[in-house]
């Protein structure tokens, strides 16, 4: 094969081949006296060829450690770029504000050019997604190219290496074998147990000896890497697969209940509780301004299953699960969590225990039940029959008519059916504005105020228990994620192998005895000055002199 | 052996390449916020309509559908509803679809709303699905949308006059 290059020891190396797989004699540099390149023990990466096809050319682009650090360099600034103004997913209905505009009002001609540039939603952007892709791509193929020809070359090391593999290591020595100590093999031995001690895996072959600990700290940044990947296609499933993960924005107002869009679930928000502090526990400057501090904020919310459609009245829905949410304590269930994330004060009314009465006299006739939020059909008050026909939120006069200025209810009217004795048999027909105070009969047709009434009803409630208002509206966030699983799992991989590579260290020491001649040479990934001490320990438990600093190769060559 | 390493490789950068044609595709759709515009694919929904059933923009393959976005507490959404419902009728014969989305009102609200306007179309109960898709920030807006399912046109605002949507039928 004319891409392979042969060593002197007969082996044969691909292209790319720094250090012989099979002797260790340097390939590239032999004449050099320099340390040696031990990078991947020397091996070429697995993609290195000598006549590269395009699949080859791709393959090598993402091989290369140098187009790593330079994508990693660039997403790094680009992602930068996106924490300088707010980004439009941290809207609260993102979809729904005119973003043009917000950027334009809001930041001026920066803002503007921002958008334009697509940096304020840069995060979901195609070539944000793109470069993270090419990260993914290069941290497989790096990972791959280097991981598979390091095994290799571990799992068949030679032991006798070539001398100048051997002096050329970091940790190097050269020395002549005292005769009068007895045999050059008989050294080794005591050499061997003193490193077995140390808890090296000790190979011995004529004269020459292979030592080596802690190999496995070898694919700690792989393993890492397979983390990275898995905790990356997590967070691609999550754009990918619908309904892996969700995240919906929904304000109540206190004691509305809602269906979540997305889920079969309804919430509801029983109570929001607000403490202020207390005027002595407030600092002077604070008490001065006058403005409360809120002490404590949550929302007391219960999660319920439909039992039936339409869902919300009374008997519909099962409860699920209840819980007082403050902030970063969300409701959770199943895959769900429910986070608080804002609140403001509102008045409106909830609810209200009405009693109908008859106009003229004040006799009462009945009491019912409303619900502004989910009216029931049909409500029975006395022997009247009682039917919420239409809803204005926010009541207005339009044109003459009932309407509704908003789809907020600040402040409610309801078209109420009032049917029983002493009405005809469809009833009457009335507008009824508890906030206002109106109670009003209307024309059948144009819903236009009656000239002249023919019902004789009036509502009131009959004390102040008999009204529920609400302070607050809510803004909470209900988000799920399918993957959780996966992104801990890549975690836990990544935290795996981030300790293997850091607590760890490969270490090997190699000897070559030629006659009464010694050489040796040791290796690690780090920590030299553990390594040197522990091969001059076992130098001296062999019974040879030895200091630390006789070791050092880099020392000793400057 | 050899061949091996070929077919892996070839296996890796073809998942490389699926993986990235769908996030990049997805994040060029669908999620981002920009509001679909005249020429754009009117993105598909399904929704439950005020009749009960179930609504899909694909089901109207073939025919023109003109899209409005409505609510009761909008005067100019109010003002023009006897000119879409002149629209129905007078073009229902011919292939042309009126459909009234409504924003997020209370079922009791609309019902009654479309009962005393005597509108006949087919009216969407929207909780806010559509309204996302189409990026609909003002009120009325109405889309105009070909057989193909390319959107024509779009209006911000109050139609007055029928032939500004009757040119497109």
């Amino acid at each position: 094969m004319t891409d392979n290059i042969k060593c002197e020891c007969g082996h044969l190396n691909h292209v790319g081949t720094v250090l012989c797989e099979s002797c260790g004699k340097p390939l590239a540099d032999d004449d050099g006296q320099g340390l040696l390149e031990m990078r991947y023990d020397g091996v070429a990466r697995r993609s290195q060829k000598a006549n590269p096809n395009v699949l080859d050319r791709i393959w090598n682009f993402f091989s290369s450690v140098k187009v790593a650090v330079y994508l990693i360099v660039i997403t790094l600034v680009l992602a930068s770029l996106g924490t300088i103004l707010r980004q439009e997913n941290t809207f609260y209905n993102p979809a729904l504000t005119d973003m043009e505009k917000f950027y334009r009002e809001e930041y001026g001609l920066f803002g503007q050019i921002y958008y334009s540039l697509g940096l304020s939603n840069m995060y979901e952007s195609w070539w944000f997604r793109g470069l993270l892709l090419m990260i993914g791509t290069s941290l497989v193929i790096c990972s791959l190219d280097r991981v598979l020809p390091l095994y290799r070359a571990l799992s068949k090391q030679k032991i006798r290496k070539h001398l100048s593999f051997i002096t050329r290591q970091r940790v190097a020595l050269q020395t002549e074998l005292d005769p009068s100590a007895g045999p050059a093999d008989a050294w080794l031995e005591r050499f061997a147990a003193a490193l077995r001690a140390r808890r090296y895996k000790v190979h011995m072959e004529d004269g020459a000896l292979l030592a080596e600990k802690n190999r496995f700290s070898r694919w700690g940044p792989y393993i890492n890497h397979i983390g990275l990947i898995i905790f990356l296609l997590a967070t691609l499933l999550r754009t990918l697969l619908p309904g892996w993960s969700m995240e919906e924005d929904i304000s109540f107002i206190e004691g509305e209940t809602k269906a979540i869009a997305g889920t079969p679930y309804y919430l509801k928000i029983d109570k929001f509780v607000e403490e202020f502090y207390t005027e002595e526990d407030l600092h002077e400057s604070m008490r001065e301004k006058g403005v409360g501090m809120p002490k404590r904020f949550e929302a007391e919310a219960t999660l319920y299953a439909c039992l039936e459609e339409p869902c919300g009245q009374p008997g519909t829905l099962e409860e699920l699960a209840r819980h007082q949410i403050i902030i970063n304590e969300p409701l959770k269930y199943d895959n769900l969590a429910i986070y608080l994330f804002y609140y403001e004060p509102t008045d409106q009314i909830v609810w209200m225990n009405l009693t109908l009465e008859e106009r003229d006299t004040r006799k009462p006739l009945g009491q019912f039940e409303l619900d502004m939020f989910n009216p029931a059909p049909v409500m029975q008050a006395g022997e009247y029959e009682i039917r919420v026909t239409d809803f204005f939120p926010e009541f207005i006069i339009r044109d003459g008519a009932p309407a509704t200025k908003s789809r907020e209810p600040r402040n409610p009217g309801v078209v109420l059916n009032i049917a029983g004795p002493g009405t005809p048999p469809e009833g009457y027909r009335y507008l009824f504005v508890p906030k206002l105070g109106i109670m009003e009969e209307l024309e059948d047709d144009s819903y236009r105020l009656k000239a002249e009434p023919e019902g004789n009803f009036y509502l009131s409630l009959a004390s102040v228990d008999d009204v529920r208002l609400a302070h607050y509206k809510t803004y909470l966030s209900v988000r799920s994620h399918e993957g959780m699983w996966m992104i801990w799992l890549g975690a836990a991989i990544f935290m795996i192998g981030v300790v293997m590579g850091f607590y760890w260290q490969h270490r090997r020491i190699w000897v070559r005895l030629d006659g009464q001649s010694l050489a040796l040479g040791a290796h690690t990934n780090k920590n030299w000055m553990s390594l040197r001490r522990e091969v001059a320990d076992a130098l001296t438990r062999s019974g040879m002199e030895a200091d630390q600093k006789d070791l050092d190769n880099e020392v000793k060559r400057s | 052996m050899k061949k091996n390493k070929k077919i892996i490789q070839f296996a890796i950068l073809l998942a490389v390449v699926v993986v990235g044609a769908l996030t990049i595709s997805d994040s060029l759709s669908g999620r981002s916020y920009n509001p679909p515009a005249a020429g754009d694919k009117a993105p598909d929904f399904t929704v439950k309509g005020l009749d009960g059933s179930t609504y899909r923009l694909s089901d109207f393959a073939g025919k023109t559908v003109v899209l409005n976005f409505w609510g009761s507490f909008c005067e100019p959404c109010v003002r023009e509803m006897p000119l879409l419902q002149g629209v129905y009728e007078k073009h229902k014969d011919n292939n042309v679809v009126v459909l009234g989305s409504n924003l997020d009102e209370k079922l009791l609200t609309v019902q009654s709303f479309v009962e005393r306007t005597g509108v006949t179309f087919p009216i969407l109960l929207d909780h806010t699905d559509i309204q996302k898709k189409y990026g609909v920030i003002y009120y009325p807006t109405t889309f105009v949308i070909d057989p193909s399912g390319k959107v024509k046109y779009k209006k911000i605002g109050e139609i007055t006059d029928a032939r500004e949507l009757e040119r497109f039928f």
